[in-house]
């Protein structure tokens, strides 16, 4: 099965004409994924980060002003990591570390909905010196861990190779 | 300098680093840590630009200083887990030109970010009013700057003319 769509990605038009650039879009494209995960870090890192209680002074309703340049880093990151999958199936389909750096975003994506969906629009309205409720912490907390586990992941890719 | 970079690579540092000393995991440690630095020191760095630049107004200015413990603390692991790449590997990157222009880009934004934290970051008037076009025109050039030295930094996988001396 796994197999099946490794084959079939691997077959698309897509994936020789992204393969074929040779040096240019394969290390231009990781480039530009590191690029979105500085905007990432930067925007969702630096809010997860005033959640735990760094930088008090800055009201969470500002600092989250930030998020959209994180959103555009995730698009950005999107599109080159498919790519890349499309590029290379077999290479990601069937790698550990790939599959980790899944299940951590898998976890980060339920995590920001859930926070979304149930602590936003209280957290939005606490001043800029406020220490933030444990439960708003627990889930700074866990999308920090998640996107340090995705990073590190997404950089052992290359030496769990199939 | 041939000397020289067999002396480092074939000593136990640089062994150890590339996985000859029996455990092969220190290479893809120390470059994890290498991309975590990367993403705190220039994720802050973006926020301090996109700030002076007129994003996130709300945020005052002068309090994203705060967050330069953790850019630091990036710079700190960058550094080492940097040097440790080094001496892992000397011939590759040294006889690479684009190695300099990752160092030059890295020198530049770094200096450009120590003019930023002391000089506009330190001023309360900036808080709320306006950022001196100067420092507008610096947070450009500070993120072509990064961007310069992510893409270098790639390119030195690709663009080696040789991977050891030894």
């Amino acid at each position: 099965m796994l197999e099946t769509i490794s084959d079939w990605l691997q077959s698309t038009a897509l994936s020789h004409a992204f393969i074929s650039q040779g040096m240019w879009s394969w290390p231009m494209s990781e480039s530009l994924h590191f690029m979105g995960l500085c905007l990432l870090v930067g925007s969702v890192g630096l809010v997860d980060l005033r959640m735990l209680g760094m930088a008090r002074g800055i009201s969470f309703d500002a600092i989250h002003k930030l998020i959209p340049f994180g959103v555009a880093g995730f698009l950005v990151n999107m599109v080159t990591g498919t790519l890349f999958v499309i590029g290379d199936a077999d290479q990601y389909i069937f790698n550990d570390a790939f599959r980790f750096k899944m299940l951590f975003m898998l976890i980060a994506g339920i995590n920001v909905l859930f926070f979304y969906s149930t602590a936003f629009q209280n957290t939005r309205l606490l001043g800029p010196d406020a220490d933030m409720p444990v439960k708003v912490k627990l889930m700074a907390g866990i999308s920090l861990f998640c996107w340090i586990a995705i990073i590190c992941a997404g950089r052992l890719i290359t030496f769990y190779r199939p | 300098m041939e000397a020289f970079f067999i002396w480092l690579e074939s000593g136990d540092l640089s062994m150890w680093v590339r996985g000859e000393s029996g455990w092969h995991m220190a290479f893809p440690i120390i470059i994890s840590f290498h991309a975590l630095g990367m993403g705190f020191l220039v994720g802050v760095a973006l926020a301090i630009n996109a700030r002076i630049l007129g994003a996130a107004k709300a945020i005052p200015l002068t309090l994203l200083k705060k967050f330069m413990p953790v850019a630091m603390l990036a710079l700190l692991v960058n550094a080492v887990s940097g040097i440790l790449l080094l001496i892992g590997y000397p011939t590759k990157a040294l006889t690479n030109p684009v190695f300099y222009i990752k160092l030059l880009c890295i020198a530049l934004a770094l200096w450009n970010l120590r003019w930023f934290t002391t000089a506009i970051l330190t001023n309360p008037v900036y808080d709320t009013g306006a950022v001196p076009k100067r420092a507008k025109k610096l947070a450009i050039i500070s993120t072509i700057l990064w961007a310069g030295a992510i893409v270098a930094g790639r390119l030195l996988a690709y663009t080696y003319n040789q991977i050891m001396t030894l």
